[in-house]
């Protein structure tokens, strides 16, 4: 039998007459299904690898401080540091050390937190969920935000409308985050006091579940409130683009000519198409939203994995900073693969 | 009960300074078709794009009225509801929205619209499909994965969902292979007679255009340049851009080299004043670029020309000649009621054995020769015998470029000295309006260059002797056109030539033709040579006119004898690599 180029097109076109020329130009071939997830094996992989030698590349090491004269910390006895060091296994070469670390990363072991003293699987899975919560309340609510305003700025360009916004979002854009979020403690809770100053949760108290909820809620409020301004504001300007560019096009002028209303004009023509962008550099911005959360989680002591990266690398506290590291890379591949796999379905041509 | 579609002085004006449509009026009604050809930007799209009443004031003025209903400045409710019931648009293109599957975008009206179920909507769908020869599992696909063929069927489906009473496509063959342009076509015109929708095609593709409607419109920089029956109008069009148009569009027939438009079409930020066509037409005068033209009853169709159309450059009426005296033998009849006419910027070939009277002919177009019987006139005024200085200006309107170019120039005369003649003779008789002579010599090299030849100083001072005979030839063309004449006369020009120079020539006399409007009477023998050159052929036998008509029609299915003799009689070269015994080229792919 022939074997034709895209021959699953050639069978899907059934009966239909259509010259040959037709038939060869209708779709590349699907690269097979695995090859995306193969590529992000091979990413984590990679990570697991850089995540090990990247605190160590940093100057100073975990004992350090042990060795400085001066600090309360300061560790007379020689041996006594060189037993410290021997325990951390930090006097093995580079290549035993990595050989320990993936044994135990393969068993699940992700070490022991030199500074606290527990294991870092523990630390994690008490801050993980408060950072996720954090990113994913402000993912939604900044994405939500910066989309809808986008499209409804970008449909009525250079109205009042658009223009407001943009001015809005342009400023808000020029604020730090650290800036916006110092000026946020400072409006809502020093001088207003109605958000609290610092914390995730209000410490040393028992409370029914949903008090709790609502202490988690109003701890949360000024940090998500930051980060999914800071969110929004790319957002916007992506989504408004995307919609100025839509409003010439043939496709929403054909709907135009189809009688239809607005709205449908609106969301299902312009809209959906100007989304296209907005999810792809979602995937790319995965990485500065981690940054940006980290940021906002130490402005406002927020007890979050941001906190807990910003204290070990602080103090060097290997063990920690790669289980973080994991705990994030792993987050940022994630959220790049769901972008991919959500930009496959709202654009039918992505194929590869 | 009115019009379905009455068009009434519609003009587009863009961000006030681009003119897309300059008063455009027709109308139309159920079961008419009607095709709107011109070149890309001569306001089409615009056109499409206001009968949906997509375009309003104030960029767009006039009135468009659907059904009574006036679309320019009516509410946007009424518009929708007008819009795809009453008006539909296939828009060039790919109107889809990128994201949905076409199914839904054809079934789309129906739900949005008509409130149709979505089961019930898809149904359709895919019964319109049907109707346009697409296989329903095509609405299946996004429509990046169709096909231009497949996407303009779908456009076209979509257009037909509520059933329109007035269907508008804009460029339905764009960019589509002939066959299934054809086939496309071909389901239009059913679709359009079981339907009795009004129709109106949009395109510069006049093949596709003339097979679908009745009726056509030439727009040329947003204004309307002829209208009338398509068969009229793209079968004789009578405008000269429409001419031109046709001219440069290629069929199967065609045996002349295929011919652009002179100029450019105008920057619609400055669309010319008067008649827009003037800076390209051969027969402006100084009324084109004064006065505006409007369509006016001319040749059985709407022209709008200030002169009703193409003019009759040359027109030969029972032209007799005989040469010697007394009686029988001494006589020579050389041509016995000839009679042609040749339009502005047309050219027409004179065939003829030796000894036709194709020389003869030549020498009275060009008022050497006086006729016995008949008269020539070159646009309505008799030819100028007289050699007298103040006949001069008359003279040089027609050219004559002769078959031996030795013969013919002077061999004492350096290049510079033949082609720059015509213009010190020219400035005697107080048409120089002062020309220097440094404008003289700018002119001189600019029509050198303008027929592929150096302008350089050597080959200014080169005689005739030091030139091969293309070379040469060329110089008489050079010194035949640089007087700026309405008519050449080309009498056998490349007869002593080889097969390169002639062709040389030929492309330099062809091109010199065309950028200067020119009418040309080719003479010669070669009927392959004539056909490539000429829109007409005059074939002449024994002083007679024997047989006249299309050159595509007189070289592949002539009428007379002489013709068919004179075409078994061409040249023709055997080429050995057609015999077949190659392998037919792979189609699709091997085992």
């Amino acid at each position: 039998m022939a074997m034709r180029l895209g021959s699953n097109a050639a069978d899907r076109s059934g009966s239909i007459a259509t010259t040959g020329a037709d038939a060869q130009l209708r779709r590349p071939g699907r690269q097979p299904a695995w090859t995306l997830p193969a590529a992000y094996v091979v990413t984590v992989l990679a990570l697991v690898a850089l995540n090990f030698l990247l605190p160590r590349l940093m100057p100073g090491d975990p004992i350090s401080a042990l060795y400085t004269e001066g600090t309360a910390s300061y560790v007379q006895d020689g041996g006594q540091r060189e037993a410290l060091r021997a325990y951390y296994g930090l006097d093995e070469p580079l290549g035993a050390q990595f050989v320990a670390y993936a044994t135990g990363l393969v068993q699940g072991d992700l070490g022991t937190s030199i500074r606290y003293q527990v294991p870092v699987s523990e630390l994690i899975a008490e801050r993980l969920p408060r950072s996720l919560l954090l990113m994913g309340t402000a993912l939604v609510l900044g994405t939500g935000l910066g989309v809808l305003a986008g499209a409804a700025a970008g449909w009525r360009r250079g109205r009042r409308l658009d223009r407001g916004l943009l001015v809005g979002f342009i400023s808000l854009r020029n604020f730090p985050v650290f800036f916006l979020g110092s000026i946020a403690l400072y409006v809502f809770a020093v001088k207003l006091g109605c958000f609290p100053l610092s914390g995730s949760s209000t410490p040393f108290v028992s409370l029914e579940p949903l008090a709790r909820a609502g202490d988690v809620a109003w701890h949360l409020a000024l940090p998500a409130g930051v980060l999914a301004t800071e969110f929004a504001t790319g957002q916007f300007l992506l989504m408004r683009a995307g919609m100025v560019s839509e409003l010439g096009s043939d496709h929403l002028l054909g709907g135009r000519a189809k009688g239809l209303g607005d709205r449908v004009l609106k969301y299902r023509y312009a809209g959906r198409n100007a989304l296209l962008p907005v999810a792809s550099l979602m995937a790319i911005h995965v990485s500065a939203m981690v940054t940006l959360t980290i940021l906002v989680e130490t402005v406002f002591r927020y007890e979050g994995l941001g906190r807990l990266v910003f204290d070990a690398i602080r103090f060097r506290d290997y063990p920690t900073l790669q289980g973080c590291f994991l705990v994030l890379t792993l987050m940022v591949v994630t959220a790049n693969f769901l972008a991919d796999l959500a930009y496959r379905r709202l654009d039918p041509r992505v194929t590869t | 009960m009115s019009a379905l579609l009455e068009v009434d002085e519609l003009a587009v004006r863009f961000d006030g300074e681009v003119d897309a449509l300059r008063g455009v009026s027709f109308a139309l009604e159920r079961g008419e078709s009607l095709a709107v050809v011109g070149e890309s930007g001569a306001g089409k799209s615009t056109l499409a794009l206001c009968l949906a009443g997509l375009i309003q004031p104030p960029a767009a003025r006039g009135s468009v009225r659907l059904g009574g209903q006036e679309l320019l400045g009516a509410s946007e409710d009424t518009l929708r509801s007008l819009r795809w019931e009453t008006v539909a648009l296939a828009l060039q293109g790919s109107p889809f929205n990128p994201v949905v599957t076409l199914g839904n975008q054809v079934a789309e009206p129906l739900r949005e619209r008509r409130g149709t179920s979505s089961r019930e909507a898809r149904k359709r769908a895919d019964e319109l499909a049907g109707e346009v020869l697409l296989d329903p599992a095509v609405l299946e696909r996004h429509p990046h994965e169709l096909s231009g063929g497949e996407r303009r069927r779908a456009t076209l489906a979509m257009a037909l969902a509520l059933d329109p009473d007035l269907l508008v496509l804009d460029e339905p063959t764009g960019g589509l292979d002939p066959v299934t342009g054809s086939e496309l076509v071909e389901r239009i015109g059913e679709l359009a007679a079981a339907r009795d929708f009004g129709l109106i095609v949009i395109s510069h593709e006049l093949a596709g255009a003339a097979a679908l409607a009745q009726r056509s419109v030439v727009l040329y920089a947003g204004e309307a340049m002829e209208a009338g029956d398509t068969t009229r109008v793209i079968g004789d069009p009578a405008h000269p851009y429409t001419w031109a148009l046709v001219n440069a569009y290629p069929v199967m027939s065609t045996t002349k080299d295929l011919r652009p438009i002179r100029g450019l079409p105008p920057d619609p930020r400055a669309v010319p004043p008067g008649c827009p066509f003037h800076p390209r037409c051969p027969q402006a005068e100084d009324v084109c670029h004064e006065q505006r033209v409007s369509l006016e009853p001319s040749r059985a169709r709407l022209v709008a020309c200030h002169f009703g159309g193409l003019k009759t450059l040359l027109d030969a009426r029972g032209v007799g000649k005989t040469f010697g005296r007394g009686r029988r033998r001494g006589r020579l009849k050389a041509l016995e009621a000839v009679s042609f006419a040749l339009r502005q910027g047309e050219a027409v070939g004179v065939v003829g054995p030796s000894g036709s009277g194709k020389s003869t002919l030549a020498r009275i177009l060009t008022g050497h020769l006086a006729t016995d019987t008949g008269e020539v006139t070159l646009q309505g005024r008799p030819l100028v015998r007289s050699w007298g200085r103040s006949a001069r200006a008359e003279r040089v309107r027609i050219q004559l470029v002769m078959q031996d170019p030795w013969d013919a120039l002077s061999p004492r005369l350096t290049v510079e000295e033949l082609v720059r003649e015509p213009l010190d003779l020219g400035a005697g008789d107080g048409d120089g309006d002062g020309d220097g002579t440094d404008d003289r010599a700018a002119t001189v090299a600019a029509a050198l260059e303008s027929v592929g030849l150096p302008a350089s100083g050597q080959f200014l001072g080169a005689r005739s002797h030091e030139l091969s005979g293309g070379q040469l030839q060329r110089v008489a063309l050079a010194r035949a056109v640089i007087v700026e004449p309405e008519l050449l006369v080309a009498d056998e020009p490349t007869s002593m030539l080889d097969a390169s120079e002639q062709a040389r020539l030929m492309v330099a006399l062809r091109e010199r033709q065309t950028e200067l409007g020119l009418g040309l009477v080719l003479i010669s023998h070669d009927i392959a040579l004539v056909r490539k050159a000429t829109d007409r052929i005059v074939v002449l036998d024994a002083g007679r006119v024997v047989e006249e008509g299309r050159s595509e029609r007189v070289s592949s299915a002539p009428r007379s004898l002489t013709a068919r003799r004179l075409i078994e009689a061409a040249p023709e070269l055997r080429h050995t690599d057609e015999s077949g015994d190659r392998e037919p080229i792979a189609t699709g792919g091997e085992t």
